[in-house]
C-alpha cells in the first residue's frame, strides 16, 4: 500500500523542516497530519473557502490546492507561527479586541490572508482589504468586524514601524 | 426590579476563547485524533429516489487499508427522528441508520472504514451499488397532487406529514370587516447553512457497550438520547462531548452521521473519524423551501382585520423537524388581528431534507407578511412604520392565538432609532431619482421567541467553588460560535459579584455537565441564563446558611452582592471571596455548591426593525444594496459585542438569502448543482452593503438580568426589508426569492471602514 514518498525541505514557521510526502499529498494535509499544525483548517478542500490559507513565499495560498511537493524549498507561515498567547500578532489582537471572531473556524485563514495583505501593502484602502479578503468566506460575522480588525491592525503595525509605539 | 448599573453584563466583552481561536490552538472536532483511530466514509445514493438492488464490496475490499463495512442489512432496524428536539408526538420516527430505499440525494446506503481518510474514500468509491431508479417528486405542489404516490405510506398516504390548524375569530367575519384585502402567493427557496466547518465526528463504540462521541453538536443531550434508543443502551453509557464548533445555525440541531460512525466503530472494534466533504455538507440539510398563500385585510382606519394563510413547507423525505418548524411559524404573528387562520402543511418530497435553520419557520412566514404589509401601507397611503406600529401587539396583550402576554416591547424605540439612522444617511447621501437610478428604502418588522416555546425549554447549571474563590460553572448548553459560554460566564460573574476572569466554564459534555435541552430556539441567553442565575442564587443562599453556622450568635444577611455579619454591635462586611475563604477554611466549613434549573415558564419576544436602502438601475434592470440598518430590542444585551456580531452576521445571511442563495436541482438529472461554493454563492466581504446595528434600552421582567434572545431574530427581517426596498425602487411586485431571478445583482460599493 505504501505510495512512493519524496523528501522535501521547507522553512516552516521559521524552522527548517524535512518531510516525506506522496505525490498527491496537499500542503494542507502535510500541515495538519504530519506537522500537526491543526490551526490551518479544512473547510472545503476545493480552494473556495479560504479556511486553509497560509503564507507561502510571501503570498497567501489555499494550502488545499498546493501539492506538498511544490512546497519543497519554500518558506511557509501558518497561524501558529505568527504569534503566541503572550505575544499576539497585531492582527490576532485586533481580531480579538473588535469581536471579529465568532465560531472562529475561518479566523486562522482570515488572519493569514490579512497578514499577506499588510506585509505587501501596509496602508490598504477599504476596497483593497475587501478585494484581498474575497477568497475567505465567513458565515457568522457578516465581515464588518473582520474588515474593521484589519484596518485597526494596519494602524497598530504602522505605529510600531514608525516607532510611535514600542512593544511591551 | 433590579438595579441596572451592571458591572459585567451589558458591556462589550471579547469571547473567552478568542485567544485559542486567534492563535489556532483551539480544537474543533476534525483537529482531534484518538489512539488507534480509523476513518469512515459513507456510500451515498446518487439518486433522489431509488431502490438498492445489490451491493458489491469486492473491489472496495481490495483497497489497501480497507478495514470493514456496514450495509443496510447491518443497520439497527430501529426507526428514529434525527432532530435534536426533545421527544414530541409531532416528530415521527421514519429514518434508519442505513437504507436500501434511498429517498433523497445523498441518503445513507453503506459505510466503509479504512486506515486513512484517503483509503476510506477510495474504498467508498469502489463500492458498486446497483440501483433501480424511481422518478422523484421534488416540489410541494407535485407531492400534493392527487395521483402522486406516497413517499412514506406508513406515515401519510397524501404526503402530508402533518396539518396544523391555528385559528381565532372567523375568516368570513374578517372579510366583512376588511375594506381592503390583499393576497399573494409567496415562494422561498431551500437555503443551506454552509457552516465553514465541515460536519465531523469521532466515535468510539469499539467495546459494543459504551459510546463516546466527539461531535460538532448543538444538542448533545438529544444526540445522546437518540443514539441510546438506536443502539438499545442506557443514556449513561453514551457520552457526547462537544469540542469547539465551527458554527451551527440549526444545521447541527440534528444527528448527521454519528450513528453511522458508532455502527462502523462497533463492527471494526476501533474508534473512527467521519468527516463530510463540502458536497456532503451541502445536501445534508436545508432551510425548508416554502410555498405560502397569504391574505391580509384591513379596515379604513388601517387596523388589521384578517390574516389568512396556508403555509406549506417542503420537508424532503423524512419528518425530522418539519412539523415543529410549521408550528413555530404560527406563533410569530406580532400584530393584533381579530380574525386569524393558519393552516400549516408539512409535505413529504424527495427534495433535500429540511431541518432547523436560524429563524425556524419564522423566516418563511415573515417574508410574505412583511411584503404584503408594505403593499397595504402604500395602498392606504400610510407610512409603513406607523401602519405597522398602530397594529402592533403591546405589553400585556397576547399575540394571536397565544396565551402568555407580551412582557416587554421596545419595537417603537427600534423603529425610531432606525428612522434616526436613516435620516443621517439621507443627509449625507440624499435619495437619487433620475433617468438612470432610483433609490428607495424598504422596511420590515420581526420578532422571535427566547426559547423553543414556553413549554420545551429546560436547562440547568452547577457552580462549584474553588478555595481561592474562583468558580467552576457547568452547563449543558452548547456554544456553537455564538458566544454562549462567555455570556453564561458573564451572567454568573454579575450574579455573584465577582470578576469574569474568576469564572471558568465547562459546557456540553454529557458525561460531566448537567442537562440542557439544547442550543436551539435562541434559548441560551434566556433558558440557560436563567438556570445560571438560579444556580448563583442557590450558591449565595448556601453561603449565607454556612456563615450562620460559623457565626451562631451573629446576625448574618446578604446586602446586594456582599455578606454582612453583625455581632455585639460590630459589623463586618464580606465580599464573595472573603466569605468563601472563611467558609472553606473554618472548622465549621463546607464546600458550597450551587445548582439551578429553569423550565421555561415564559418565552419573551425580542423584536427587530430593519431598514434597507437599495438602488435600481432602470436601463439595466439591476439592483444594488447600499445600507442595511437593524435595531433590536433584546432586553438587556448581556454582551453588547456578541449581540452586535449576531446582528451583522444575521444581516449577511439575510442578504445571501434575498439575493442569490438557493439549492438548485437539475430538472433532468434530479441532482443538485449546488455542491460547492462556486455553484452556491454566499456573500463575500466585498458583497456586503454598509451595515448599521444598534440595541434599544429594554428590560424583560422574566429574563436573566432582563435579557431576551437575539440569534435567530437577527436574520428574520432582512430578506423582506430588502424586497420592500427593491419593490419601492423598481416599482415591480416581487413574491419570490432569490432576487437574482428578477434583477441583475450589482456588487456593493461601500468604500472602507472609518
Amino acid at each position: 500500500m505504501a505510495d512512493k514518498t519524496y523528501r522535501i525541505q521547507m522553512t516552516l514557521n521559521h524552522e527548517r523542516r524535512t518531510f516525506f510526502v506522496t505525490q498527491g499529498e496537499t500542503l494542507l494535509q502535510l500541515l495538519r497530519e504530519q506537522a500537526r499544525l491543526t490551526g490551518t483548517k479544512k473547510g472545503c478542500d476545493l480552494g473556495e473557502c479560504g479556511a486553509c490559507t497560509v503564507i507561502m513565499d510571501g503570498r497567501a495560498v489555499n494550502s488545499c490546492c498546493v501539492f506538498a511537493l511544490c512546497a519543497d524549498g519554500s518558506t511557509v507561515e501558518t497561524i501558529e507561527g505568527i504569534g503566541t498567547p503572550e505575544h499576539l500578532h497585531p492582527l490576532q489582537q485586533a481580531f480579538i479586541d473588535v469581536g471579529a471572531i465568532q465560531c472562529g473556524f475561518c479566523t486562522p485563514g482570515m488572519i493569514m490572508a490579512a497578514k499577506a495583505l499588510l506585509d505587501s501593502n501596509p496602508h490598504p484602502t477599504g476596497e483593497e482589504i475587501q478585494a484581498a479578503m474575497s477568497g475567505n468566506l465567513c458565515r457568522c460575522t457578516g465581515y464588518t468586524k473582520i474588515e474593521q480588525a484589519i484596518a485597526v491592525a494596519a494602524k497598530v503595525i504602522d505605529a510600531y514601524a514608525n516607532g510611535k509605539e514600542t512593544r511591551t | 426590579m433590579e438595579e441596572r448599573n451592571f458591572a459585567v453584563i451589558n458591556h462589550e466583552t471579547p469571547r473567552l476563547e478568542s485567544i485559542d481561536k486567534a492563535t489556532g490552538s483551539g480544537k474543533y472536532t476534525d483537529d482531534l485524533s484518538v489512539p488507534n483511530m480509523a476513518y469512515a466514509v459513507l456510500v451515498r445514493s446518487p439518486y433522489s429516489h431509488a431502490k438498492v438492488l445489490s451491493i458489491n464490496m469486492s473491489e472496495a475490499e481490495r483497497v489497501p487499508g480497507y478495514l470493514g463495512c456496514a450495509l443496510p442489512k447491518d443497520s439497527p432496524q430501529v426507526y428514529f427522528n434525527c432532530s435534536g428536539n426533545p421527544p414530541s408526538p409531532l416528530l415521527m420516527a421514519d429514518e434508519r441508520v442505513l437504507t436500501d430505499e434511498p429517498l433523497v440525494l445523498g441518503d445513507r446506503v453503506a459505510v466503509v472504514a479504512a486506515e486513512t481518510e484517503t483509503a476510506a474514500r477510495a474504498a467508498a468509491e469502489a463500492v458498486k451499488v446497483e440501483y433501480e431508479i424511481i422518478a422523484p417528486v421534488l416540489d410541494v405542489k407535485a407531492a400534493l397532487a392527487p395521483n402522486t404516490p406516497a413517499l412514506q405510506p406508513h406515515i401519510a398516504l397524501d404526503n402530508i406529514i402533518q396539518r396544523r390548524d391555528v385559528a381565532q375569530g372567523n375568516i368570513a367575519a374578517g372579510e366583512v370587516a376588511s375594506d381592503n384585502i390583499m393576497g399573494d402567493r409567496f415562494v422561498t427557496p431551500a437555503m443551506q447553512h454552509t457552516t465553514i466547518e465541515l460536519t465531523c465526528c469521532v466515535a468510539d463504540f469499539s467495546d459494543g457497550e459504551h459510546i463516546t462521541i466527539y461531535s460538532c453538536s448543538q444538542t448533545v443531550f438529544q444526540e445522546r438520547r437518540i443514539l441510546a434508543e438506536i443502539f438499545g443502551l442506557k443514556e449513561s453509557n453514551v457520552r457526547i462531548i462537544k469540542p469547539l464548533v465551527g458554527a451551527g445555525f440549526g444545521a447541527r440541531q440534528q444527528l448527521h452521521a454519528q450513528h453511522v460512525a458508532a455502527l462502523i466503530s462497533r463492527r471494526i472494534g476501533r474508534p473512527v473519524k467521519l468527516l463530510y466533504t463540502r458536497e456532503e455538507d451541502f445536501y445534508s440539510v436545508m432551510r425548508h423551501a416554502s410555498d405560502v398563500d397569504l391574505r391580509i385585510g384591513v379596515d379604513k382606519s388601517g387596523k388589521l382585520q384578517l390574516f389568512d394563510t396556508t403555509f406549506r413547507l417542503n420537508a424532503g423525505p423524512y419528518t425530522t423537524h418539519t412539523p415543529t418548524v410549521v408550528a413555530a411559524a404560527a406563533r410569530k404573528l406580532q400584530y393584533n388581528v381579530p380574525n386569524y387562520s393558519f393552516v400549516g402543511l408539512s409535505v413529504f418530497t424527495n427534495h433535500i431534507t429540511g431541518g432547523a435553520f436560524r429563524g425556524y419557520g419564522n423566516t418563511q412566514l415573515t417574508f410574505g407578511r412583511e411584503i404584503l404589509m408594505d403593499r397595504l401601507a402604500q395602498k392606504l397611503g400610510m407610512d409603513p412604520v406607523e401602519f405597522r406600529l398602530m397594529n402592533h401587539v403591546q405589553v400585556g396583550q397576547c399575540f394571536p392565538c397565544a396565551s402568555i402576554p407580551v412582557s416587554s416591547n421596545g419595537i417603537e424605540d427600534c423603529a425610531r432609532r432606525c428612522q434616526q439612522l436613516q435620516r443621517e444617511i439621507d443627509r449625507r447621501e440624499p435619495l437619487i431619482d433620475d433617468d438612470e437610478i432610483r433609490q428607495a428604502w424598504g422596511i420590515s418588522f420581526s420578532c422571535h421567541g427566547s426559547g423553543p416555546s414556553s413549554k420545551e425549554g429546560l436547562s440547568s447549571a452547577v457552580i462549584m467553588v474553588n478555595d481561592d474563590a474562583t468558580v467552576q460553572l457547568l452547563v449543558g448548553s452548547s456554544d456553537i460560535g455564538q458566544g454562549s459560554e462567555t455570556m453564561e460566564s458573564q451572567i454568573a460573574a454579575e450574579s455573584l459579584g465577582i470578576s469574569l476572569e474568576d469564572v471558568h466554564i465547562k459546557a456540553a459534555d454529557t458525561g460531566l455537565t448537567p442537562y440542557d435541552t439544547g442550543t436551539f430556539g435562541s434559548s441560551q441567553t434566556f433558558i440557560c441564563g436563567n438556570a445560571v442565575v438560579r444556580a448563583c442564587d442557590d450558591l449565595k443562599r448556601k453561603i449565607l446558611t454556612q456563615l450562620r453556622v460559623i457565626y451562631p450568635d451573629a446576625e448574618v444577611e446578604q446586602l446586594g452582592k456582599r455578606y454582612l455579619v453583625e455581632a455585639n454591635g460590630e459589623k463586618t462586611e464580606m465580599t464573595f471571596s472573603q466569605a468563601i475563604h472563611k467558609i472553606m477554611f473554618d472548622p465549621h466549613g463546607c464546600v458550597p455548591i450551587g445548582a439551578g434549573t429553569y423550565k421555561a415558564a415564559a418565552c419573551p419576544n425580542p423584536f427587530s426593525v430593519c431598514f434597507v436602502k437599495a438602488e435600481y438601475y432602470k436601463k439595466l434592470n439591476a439592483l444594488r444594496l447600499l445600507d442595511v440598518i437593524e435595531v433590536v430590542d433584546v432586553g438587556t444585551p448581556i454582551n453588547r459585542m456578541t449581540v452586535a456580531g449576531q446582528l451583522e452576521g444575521g444581516i449577511a445571511q439575510g442578504v445571501g438569502y434575498a439575493l442569490y442563495e438557493r439549492m438548485e436541482i437539475n430538472p433532468r438529472s434530479h441532482r443538485t448543482l449546488s455542491t460547492d461554493f462556486l455553484h452556491y454563492r454566499i456573500p463575500q466581504m466585498g458583497d456586503m452593503p454598509r451595515t448599521h446595528v444598534d440595541m434599544v434600552s429594554s428590560y424583560d421582567p422574566y429574563g436573566p438580568h432582563g435579557a431576551k434572545s437575539v440569534g435567530e431574530l437577527a436574520t428574520v427581517p432582512v430578506a423582506p426589508a430588502i424586497v420592500n426596498a427593491a419593490r419601492r425602487a423598481s416599482g415591480m411586485e416581487i413574491n419570490s426569492l432569490p432576487l437574482c431571478d428578477t434583477f441583475v445583482i450589482l456588487p456593493a460599493k461601500r468604500g472602507g471602514v472609518k
